[in-house]
C-alpha cells in the first residue's frame, strides 16, 4: 500500500515556487513576506542568441499566458524594426491574444478562485452545499462544464497561430500567415457559442444587460433582479463573498496599474484609448495619471540577486543571480518593480480602473478594493473583450487583404519594447541588440509586481501590503490568506498548509 | 491500432527528465505511420484534446518507489481515471488533474490509456528499453499491464 502512495508523485506536479510567511497576531495579519523560491533566468537564457529567439523562448515561460509572452516579445522587436504591422495582422494578433485572457478568467475563477468555496473552512457558510454541487475538484457541475467551454475556445488561438499553448505565429511585421475565411468563420462560430455560455453560465444575462450596472447600488440590485442573475455565477460569487466577508479584506497598496493592450488596427470600428482597446495608466488616489514606461524600475535589495543599489529601468537592469541564504534581508528571487517608486498592483481590476470603468471605479470609491472586487473584475472582463474580438473577425472576414506580414528586413541592432496585458496583468519583455544577437533581455511579469518582495526602502509588495489585517480564524488552514492571494491570480499551483512550532507559534506559512 | 505516445515530464529536473529523455531517443527514430509522438512536457489539462479521437493513449513518465531504480514498468490508468488523485487545480491543470475529470470533461467514449513507468534514476538503458517498450506494447504478454492505483 506504501508504494501506491509514492507513486502519486510524479503524477501530481505541483509547483510550489511561491512561499507566502505571514505574522498572525491576536487572529490578525501583521506583517507578510512573498517569497518567490525559484530561479527564472530566461533573461540570463536569452543572452547571446539570434535576435528573433525570444519569439520561440519567451512563450515557453508560462503554459498558460504563453500567447501573450509571444506578444510581448513581437511588439519588442515591431519596436526594434521600426516596422507597420499591417491591419489584418493586428487584427489576428489580439484576436488570440484575447482569446487566452477569456478563457483563462473563467478558468481561475471557477477552478482555482472558487474551488475554495467548497472546502471545509466554509463548512458553515449557508451557501456551502450549492458551491459543492457547483465547484467540487472533478465533481462540481460548472467546474466540468467550464473545463469543456474554455477546451472549445482555445481552438480559436489553434487555429489562427496553429497550436496552443507556445505558438510562435507573431513574427516582426506581422503573422506568419493569414487564415482562410473559412477558418475565420470557424472562429467567429466557437466565439460566439463561447459568449453564449459566458453569458448563460457566469452572468445570467446579456452583455448587454451587465453593461448597464454603472454603480455599486446597480450591482445589489442586479444580482437579486431575478433567478438567471442570482444564480450566475457572478451572482452566486457576490453572495457567497459578502456572508463571508470577502468584500472586507486584501485592501492592498492603493496603486493600480496598466501597461495597455490589444493595439488598434488604424481601420477599425472598435473604440478604445490612445490607440488601444486597454488603456494604460496608473490609478491613484481617485485619479488616473499618463502612464510613463520610463517610470518604472525594478530593485532588488530583498531579492537574491547582485549588482546594483536602488532600482534601475529595465533597459538597464542586470539579472545576476546571488543566493546568499538570509543576507541583508533577501528573502525573494523575485525583483520589486516600481512605478514611480511605489508598488502598483496590476490585473483586470487595475485594467477596468484605468479605463475608468464607471462601476468598479464606484465599487472601489464607495466600499474600497477587496478581494472581492479584484476576483469581480476578472470575472467581468471577459464581458469588455468579447465585442471587440468579434469585430475583429468580422473585418477579417470583410478585408479585401492589405496582407498580413511587413518585411523588416534584417532585425537591426538597437533596442526595443513590448508592453502588453497578460490575463494577470501588466507584461513588458525589454530587448537589447547588437551584432545581430541579443545582448540584454529583461522581463517583469504581472506576478512579479503583485508578488514582489519588499523594495530599497523597504516597502511592502502589493499583495504583501493586502494581507494586513486579515483575519486568520483557524491557524492550521488560513483560508483567508488563499482568499486574498488567490485574487491577484498568482501563476502558481496552490496548496494551501500550514507550519508551526517553537517561537514560530502563532505564525501562518502558506505556500502557494 | 493507431496510438498516441505522450511523453511526460521536466527535461531540466533530473528526477522528472525520464519522459522527455524517452521523447528525444522516439523523436530519432522511424516510427510506424499509426504512431504519433507527442512532448507533453508538464502539461496537464490542456492535453485533453488529444484523448478525444479515439487513439490508444499511452503516457511516459517517471515513477518512484515502485521498483529497483530503472524499472520500466506498464500501468493500466483505468483505476486512476474518474478518481481524486490531483484534485487541487493548477493554472496548467496536472496530469492527474486531467486522469480525474476525464469522465466528465470528454467528448467520446474513454480512450485505453497506458502509463509506461521508468523509476528514477533511470539511466540510458532504462530510456532505451521504454522507448522500444512503446513502439511494441501490442507484442507484450498482460501480466506485463498492473493496476497500481487504488480504486
Amino acid at each position: 500500500m506504501g508504494e501506491r502512495k509514492v507513486l502519486d508523485i510524479p503524477l501530481n506536479r505541483a509547483e510550489g515556487d511561491l512561499e507566502i510567511r505571514v505574522e498572525v497576531e491576536g487572529g490578525v495579519v501583521t506583517d507578510a513576506w512573498s517569497a518567490g523560491t525559484m530561479y527564472r533566468g530566461f533573461e540570463n537564457l536569452l543572452v547571446g542568441r539570434g535576435a528573433l529567439d525570444g519569439l520561440v523562448v519567451t512563450p515557453r515561460i508560462c503554459g498558460i499566458c504563453t500567447t501573450t509572452h509571444l506578444t510581448a516579445a513581437v511588439l519588442a522587436l515591431d519596436d526594434a524594426a521600426c516596422v507597420r504591422v499591417p491591419d489584418d495582422a493586428v487584427r489576428l494578433r489580439n484576436v488570440a491574444l484575447a482569446t487566452e485572457h477569456v478563457q483563462s478568467d473563467v478558468r481561475q475563477a471557477v477552478l482555482m478562485y472558487m474551488a475554495d468555496f467548497a472546502g471545509a473552512a466554509h463548512a458553515g457558510h449557508s451557501l456551502h452545499d450549492e458551491a459543492v454541487r457547483r465547484y467540487a475538484p472533478l465533481k462540481g457541475g460548472v467546474a466540468t462544464d467550464t473545463i469543456r467551454e474554455t477546451k472549445r475556445v482555445l481552438e480559436i488561438v489553434a487555429i489562427i497561430g496553429g497550436q496552443w499553448p507556445h505558438s510562435s505565429f507573431m513574427v516582426p511585421g506581422g503573422v506568419t500567415h493569414r487564415p482562410e475565411a473559412t477558418e475565420i468563420l470557424r472562429c467567429r462560430h466557437i466565439l460566439h457559442r463561447y459568449r453564449e455560455w459566458y453569458e448563460r453560465r457566469v452572468l445570467g444575462c446579456s452583455i448587454g444587460r451587465w453593461r448597464e450596472i454603472r454603480t455599486a447600488g446597480d450591482l445589489d440590485a442586479w444580482v437579486e433582479e431575478n433567478g438567471a442573475q442570482r444564480n450566475g455565477e457572478i451572482g452566486f460569487f457576490m453572495r457567497f463573498c459578502r456572508e463571508a466577508c470577502l468584500d472586507s479584506i486584501g485592501r492592498g497598496c492603493g496603486r493600480f496599474l496598466s501597461f495597455g493592450g490589444l493595439d488598434l488596427p488604424a481601420a477599425t470600428r472598435t473604440k478604445g484609448r490612445r490607440g488601444k482597446l486597454v488603456a494604460a495608466g496608473l490609478a491613484h488616489g481617485g485619479k488616473v495619471h499618463a502612464f510613463d514606461q520610463a517610470k518604472i524600475a525594478e530593485h532588488i535589495a530583498s531579492s537574491w540577486f547582485e549588482g546594483y543599489e536602488g532600482g534601475r529601468h529595465p533597459f538597464e537592469g542586470l539579472t545576476r543571480p546571488y543566493a546568499s541564504g538570509d543576507e541583508a534581508g533577501r528573502y525573494s528571487w523575485a525583483k520589486a518593480p516600481r512605478y514611480d517608486g511605489h508598488p502598483a498592483e496590476t490585473g483586470p481590476l487595475a485594467e477596468l480602473l484605468v479605463a475608468r470603468d464607471p462601476l468598479f471605479t464606484d465599487l472601489v470609491t464607495e466600499r474600497g478594493p477587496s478581494a472581492m472586487v479584484r476576483q469581480l473584475a476578472r470575472m467581468a472582463r471577459p464581458a469588455i473583450l468579447f465585442d471587440a474580438m468579434d469585430q475583429w473577425l468580422d473585418e477579417l472576414m470583410r478585408s479585401e487583404g492589405d496582407g498580413f506580414h511587413t518585411s523588416p528586413g534584417a532585425i537591426r541592432d538597437g533596442r526595443g519594447m513590448g508592453l502588453t496585458q497578460a490575463a494577470r496583468g501588466a507584461l513588458g519583455h525589454w530587448v537589447t541588440i547588437a551584432g545581430g544577437r541579443i545582448q540584454r533581455y529583461q522581463i517583469i511579469t504581472p506576478t512579479a509586481w503583485n508578488a514582489s518582495p519588499r523594495d530599497s526602502a523597504g516597502v511592502r509588495g502589493p499583495w504583501e501590503e493586502a494581507l494586513i489585517g486579515t483575519p486568520v480564524r483557524d491557524p492550521a488552514n488560513p483560508v483567508e490568506i488563499g482568499h486574498v492571494i488567490r485574487s491577484f491570480d498568482p501563476c502558481l499551483v496552490c496548496c494551501v498548509h500550514s507550519v508551526k512550532g517553537g517561537r514560530s507559534l502563532g505564525r501562518a506559512v502558506l505556500q502557494v | 491500432m493507431r496510438t498516441r505516445i505522450i511523453c511526460i515530464g521536466n527535461a531540466l529536473i533530473p528526477e522528472d527528465d525520464a519522459g522527455p529523455r524517452v521523447f528525444e531517443r522516439l523523436r530519432r527514430a522511424r516510427l510506424p505511420a499509426t504512431v504519433e509522438l507527442v512532448d507533453g512536457g508538464l502539461a496537464g489539462l490542456r492535453l485533453l484534446p488529444l484523448f478525444e479521437d479515439g487513439r490508444r493513449i499511452v503516457l511516459v513518465d517517471a515513477v518512484s518507489g515502485l521498483a529497483e531504480a530503472g524499472t520500466v514498468t506498464v500501468f493500466d490508468c483505468a483505476s486512476v481515471v474518474g478518481g481524486s488523485a490531483g484534485a487541487n487545480y493548477g493554472h496548467a491543470g496536472g496530469l492527474a488533474y486531467l486522469l480525474g475529470v476525464l469522465p466528465a470533461v470528454i467528448d467520446g467514449p474513454i480512450p485505453q490509456i497506458l502509463l509506461v513507468g521508468l523509476e528514477t534514476p533511470a539511466g540510458g538503458e532504462a530510456i532505451e528499453a521504454a522507448a522500444d517498450l512503446c513502439l511494441n506494447l501490442d507484442e507484450r504478454e498482460p501480466h506485463h499491464v498492473v493496476q497500481p492505483f487504488p480504486h
